[in-house]
């Protein structure tokens, strides 16, 4: 057999552990690539189908926080056709070694402790990929761009705003695209190109730097500023929608960029796919979505398995969502299989699976938007109101803004059916 | 060897039926794989209740432009029909031995006949023969157990349809040995021109695989005609076999004439539909026409849909009433859709009117058209659209008429009056 045939593959490696601490309850049961998005997806599913897209075949997927929704998610990877005689996606958690057991570290520690796995699948390039973005990318065109620069890394970089290249790993080529100087989260940014975290290494020269270079945890802190003197590295360029929808009121932004017709965000113009077949309560056993006599939808996406008695207006639905009669959504993201019973509001709020509004509550009231929450100042300071897992919302309950509460809260928690902005109720019995 | 062998009940689906009343729906496909209800198929019901039942061994009869069919069932994944013990067959007709007589299935007997050695070979406890083209809900276990219970060669399932009407099927007198459940059948006659009773056949058999193999051979030696109901039946009632019949009390939706398959469709969208698609657990094969592609319906600034069923993959900018959208549907500014049933892939472009039409796959209705009738006088007078059109803008359509599968552009006259067809 043809060895130098397999050596031509890329293999394609997706970090999928992040905690996403700053998305709060909605990373409370789950890792940030398994947050529900667009109805019917997950954040990962967009690396994923990306990666189908571009026709690679082999991937391991690097999980760390949290992983079981995730796994469950990806199944045998066969909603992204990863299954067959060469393809396949392998999930790759943290392991305990011979000396030191260890968690992943950063990027290219968890890179390094997966050197087996990247041994055993032989491969000309390695694509890292992070599983928390939103966008769409032909990879292998970036490959052709690395492998016509004989780069040795080439990083995937778009222009954002300089208010926000401060969060970023960031910059500065010159006309032929290599980099040559390279800053970590700058304080003072002087340029406005800022790294996707989606890195093409030549295997080798990868394989050989991490053997050598055993400080380097992280490839944009520790990596690139060193390899940008001595190797070829270049940015390539990325223009298109692109997000990290790291924050809730990101994250809220994403969801509701879906519902414009001209965007730029199209996950089945980009040929995202979801698996429908996750669990019993799957996509596969939904019907088509219900819209009954006299309920009024506008601007909104509605996932099939939905019934819509009520008002829904400016938001995203996923499967199996009832809104009773007289009940209102307005601006607001609903996951799978909440129930706004008869007359109860929702506006501008986030609820998580299968939470349950009874009827006539009102789940984000008032003009104080900007009243952030208090134990959360950073996390929800937009008017965003967050409602965790299978929370019951109490009948005639009014919910002020920016209030979170967390998952598995009963009516039994509430202090009272008045929750003033800005506070959060925990689950006390 | 011990051998653990689940599945004792052989289900054989007769899906090959192609029936002139369906129209266009039914010129590239068998009945069975006619779309339903925004997203399944009508074999679909079949298939979930059979999955439902835990009987996951099936071969699907299938004869007419079986592609169509063969794409929708796949390897049998959707309802869970992968296994050591689970399958689905399709067993299409082939020549006869000595290759000289073609050699079609000549009867829904003829069909199960052919595929006699099949039935051999799985050594089934009972053959439960069904018919693809049914919308209803049943777990097919209590009838099998009954079946076995009476020791009886043969099990029919039945239900109650209004005597005026019963002449259309074969009609059982089932007497009253186990009451509400069941009981002998007495008398069968297939479609009476006087009805006697108000039991009608469903399609629905459960066969001892010997008596079955048994009466077929017979009939081939000797019939002209080789149909269960018109032959099979009444030759082993007369020969004083056992059958039994199953009384059956939930919905049951005939798809057999264009205005009986809108009414099952329209039924569907009541406001107490006897069809609950989710409690009954009907599943379908999101793999065909690529539905696992589809987004969440997309519903813009000015659209609205009541009354409505809409599966994902549609992008709704304009006005949906009393309809069903397949994926991929498109209502454009301004159109409006009423009563109305599109299939995969429909587009209607901007400001165009669509009432009481059923619209097959494909289809771009231009710009300005108004298709169908608005007159409620008119009501029950469905236009059909065959597939693979581009109906040109501004065109007049009245109701009642029919537009043949991918016609050329110059065959579309400026109006098509009511009761029209074009070909």
């Amino acid at each position: 057999m043809n060895r130098e045939k397999f050596n031509d593959n890329t293999l394609v490696l997706i970090l999928a552990g992040g905690v996403g601490s700053r998305l709060n309850n909605l990373v409370h049961t789950r890792a940030k690539p398994a947050v529900p998005f667009g109805g019917i997806y997950r954040i990962i599913d967009f690396s994923l189908s990306n990666v189908m897209n571009s026709g690679f075949i082999q991937v391991g997927i690097l999980t760390q926080y949290k992983p079981l929704s995730l796994m469950r998610h990806l199944g045998t990877g066969e909603a992204w056709d990863f299954t067959g005689r060469t393809r396949g996606v392998k999930i790759l958690p943290p392991r305990t070694g011979s000396s030191d057991s260890d968690w992943y570290k950063g990027t290219a520690d968890a890179v390094r402790q997966n050197i087996d796995f990247i041994k055993a699948h032989p491969s000309r390039e390695l694509l890292l990929l992070s599983g928390d973005h939103i966008y769409q990318m032909d990879y292998s065109e970036m490959i052709d761009f690395h492998r016509s620069k004989k780069a040795d890394i080439t990083v995937g970089m778009m222009v954002v705003d300089k208010s926000e290249i401060h969060q970023f790993g960031t910059a500065i080529t010159d006309d032929s695209q290599r980099i040559i100087e390279w800053e970590e989260k700058p304080e003072f940014p002087r340029t406005d190109l800022a790294s996707m975290g989606i890195y093409v290494f030549n295997t080798d020269y990868l394989l050989d730097m991490l053997a050598r270079e055993r400080e380097i945890i992280d490839f944009g802190k520790h990596l690139l500023p060193s390899a940008i003197e001595n190797d070829d590295i270049f940015a390539y360029p990325f223009h298109g929608y692109w997000r990290d929808v790291g924050t809730v009121q990101a994250y809220w932004q994403a969801n509701m960029d879906l519902l414009s017709l001209d965007s730029g965000i199209s996950p089945q113009d980009w040929g995202i796919r979801a698996n429908m077949e996750e669990n019993v309560r799957g996509s596969s056993d939904r019907p088509p979505g219900r819209f009954h006599k006299n309920s009024r939808t506008i601007n909104s996406m509605i996932s099939a398995g939905s019934s819509i008695e009520g008002e829904v207006v400016n938001s995203v639905l996923s499967p199996g969502v009832c809104v009773k009669e007289g009940a209102i959504v307005r601006d607001s993201i609903l996951f799978h299989d909440c129930v706004v019973e008869e007359n109860s509001v929702v506006d501008l709020a986030i609820l998580d699976k299968r939470v349950v509004v009874k009827k006539g509550a009102v789940v984000g009231y008032g003009e104080d938007k900007n009243v952030s929450n208090k134990l959360y100042p950073k996390h929800l300071y937009t008017g965003i109101t967050l409602i965790g897992k299978e929370t019951v919302i109490p009948g005639d309950a009014v919910i002020g803004r920016n209030c979170m509460v967390r998952p598995w809260t009963g009516i039994e928690d509430f202090p009272s059916s008045n929750i003033p902005s800005g506070e959060t109720i925990f689950k006390r019995f | 060897m011990p051998k653990y062998k689940p599945t004792s009940t052989l289900a054989m689906i007769l899906a090959g039926g192609r029936v002139d009343e369906l129209n266009v729906l039914t010129h590239y496909r068998p009945k069975s794989a006619v779309p339903f209800g925004g997203v399944y198929r009508i074999i679909d019901f079949a298939l979930s209740n059979l999955m439902r039942s835990g009987l996951e061994l099936v071969a699907i009869l299938s004869q007419f432009r079986s592609f169509s069919l063969i794409n929708h069932i796949g390897i049998g994944a959707a309802w869970d029909m992968v296994g050591r013990y689970r399958g689905v067959s399709i067993l299409p007709p082939s020549p006869s031995s000595d290759y000289v007589s073609t050699s079609w299935y000549k009867g829904s007997a003829d069909a199960v006949f052919k595929n006699v050695d099949f039935i051999e070979y799985h050594e089934p406890e009972e053959v439960l023969i069904l018919s693809g083209d049914h919308v209803y809900h049943m777990d097919y276990r209590p009838l099998i157990e009954y079946h076995r219970r009476k020791e009886a060669d043969l099990t029919i399932s039945c239900v109650q349809v209004p005597m005026e009407e019963a002449h259309r099927f074969g009609v059982a007198d089932i007497d009253d040995e186990d009451g509400d459940f069941g009981g002998r059948v007495v008398n069968y006659q297939e479609k009476p021109e006087k009805a006697e009773s108000r039991w009608a056949s469903l399609t629905l058999y459960c066969f001892n695989p010997r008596v079955l193999i048994e009466v077929l051979e017979e009939n081939a030696k000797e019939g002209n005609s080789h149909e269960f109901g018109r032959d099979i039946i009444p030759a082993m009632m007369t020969k004083g076999f056992r059958i039994y019949g199953h009384k059956f009390k939930g919905y049951w939706g005939y798809t057999r004439t264009v205005q009986e398959y809108w009414q099952t469709n329209m039924d569907l969208l009541a406001l107490d539909s006897p069809i609950d698609l989710e409690a009954w657990g009907i599943r379908t094969n999101l793999e065909n026409r690529d539905i696992r592609d589809c987004q969440p319906l997309k519903m813009g600034p000015s659209a609205t849909i009541s009354e409505s069923l809409v599966y994902n993959g549609c992008l709704v900018e304009g006005e949906v009433k009393n309809s069903i959208l397949f994926p991929g549907v498109h209502v454009k500014k301004g159109a409006r859709v009423k009563d109305s049933v599109l299939f995969f892939d429909n587009i209607v472009g901007e400001d165009a009117r669509i009432e009481q039409v059923i619209s097959d796959v494909n289809n771009t209705i231009g710009r300005d058209s108004v298709i169908g009738s608005a007159d409620p006088d008119n009501a029950k007078r469905i236009t059909t659209l065959g597939w693979n059109n581009y109906i040109p803008a501004g065109i007049r359509i009245g109701c009642d008429c029919t537009v043949y599968p991918r016609l050329s552009q110059e065959k579309f006259p400026k109006e098509i009056k009511q009761g029209e067809t074009i070909r």
